[in-house]
């Protein structure tokens, strides 16, 4: 326990991050500093550049990429970016890549009664043993609301659900960074290239300004 | 202090303490968009929860949006300028 000392210990050698970005030495980061480094960012940036360079390749030429596969490849780099580190980023990425049907009904089947229960009356018994402040019923409605919220946690013991939701907040608001900044230069391209365009898919005002 | 020792009865949950829950009850508050500066003083964690749920719900909208913005710009944009532009807003983070 000498080994480490206790105020310089987290300082580390990168200029970017603030903290050391998760490794398995020290405690996780806090998930406020942890997807807020630029390292992250920019993981996340490429693989949603891919993801969607990927989508782009499967999609037939006829149709265009919707916007839910747009989504699905943002949650997907996400996860992986999270490196399966938390529980939702796992439940996302078992979601998308097994048959989504055969695990949900292996793993889900039981939850699927569960969540009959959880519907009809509230389950004072399951979660009795909890500090004090846990025990009131409008916060057990919260809580299950954020379980809903959050993709795979909605069995989970309140802290740990506290826990991944902070996760999960923190990666939102990265995607959401990400795929702005991403927009944003997407479009700027789309306005400042209008003539380059050699493609069927052009404003007809375009084609009128260029002339025949 | 000794009430929680009589929780460990029930199940392995209670070791979790009263402070770890307001722990990260505080952590969550403090990533809400307009928390820090105002709440200095301890919000309800009923209240911190809610507005979890609200802020996740309104960035799994404005998630919605941009993966909707996102794939007509795809769909407007040839290949080339689309690379372009990717490129560049990699290299400006």
């Amino acid at each position: 326990m000498a080994s480490v000392p206790s105020s310089s210990s987290s300082s580390p050698s990168q200029p970017k991050t603030r903290k050391k970005p998760g490794q398995n030495s020290s405690p996780a980061p806090p998930p406020q500093t942890k997807w807020r480094t630029g390292t992250q960012e920019r993981l996340y940036s490429r693989r949603l550049v891919d993801a969607l360079r990927a989508t782009r390749d499967r999609t037939q030429v006829q149709e265009s990429v919707g916007s839910r596969a747009v989504k699905e490849a943002a949650d997907s780099a996400l996860a992986l970016t999270a490196r399966g580190q938390s529980r939702w980023s796992r439940a996302i990425l078992f979601g998308r890549n097994s048959c989504r049907r055969k695990l949900l009904v292996k793993a889900g089947g039981k939850i699927r009664r569960h969540r009959r229960k959880q519907h009809g009356v509230p389950p004072v018994a399951a979660v009795a043993a909890e500090p004090g402040v846990l025990k009131e019923q409008k916060v057990k409605e919260r809580l299950r609301k954020l379980g809903r919220l959050v993709p795979g946690c909605r069995k989970l013991p309140a802290a740990t659900l506290l826990e991944e939701a902070a996760d999960y907040v923190a990666a939102l608001e990265l995607q959401v960074r990400t795929m702005r900044a991403l927009a944003d230069a997407l479009s700027a391209a789309a306005v400042s290239a209008p003539e380059e365009e050699e493609t069927k898919a052009v404003d007809p005002m375009a084609i009128a300004e260029q002339g025949s | 202090m000794s009430s929680r020792r009589s929780h460990s009865r029930h199940s392995n949950a209670s070791r979790i303490t009263e402070e770890e829950i307001n722990e990260l009850v505080s952590k969550l508050q403090m990533m809400l968009p307009d928390a820090p500066i105002r709440r200095n003083s301890r919000v309800s964690a009923r209240k911190v929860l809610q507005e979890t749920c609200s802020y996740i719900r309104s960035l799994h909208q404005e998630v919605d949006d941009l993966s909707e913005k996102l794939s007509e710009l795809l769909a407007s944009t040839d290949t080339d300028s689309a690379e372009a532009a990717i490129l560049r807003s990699l290299l400006m983070q």
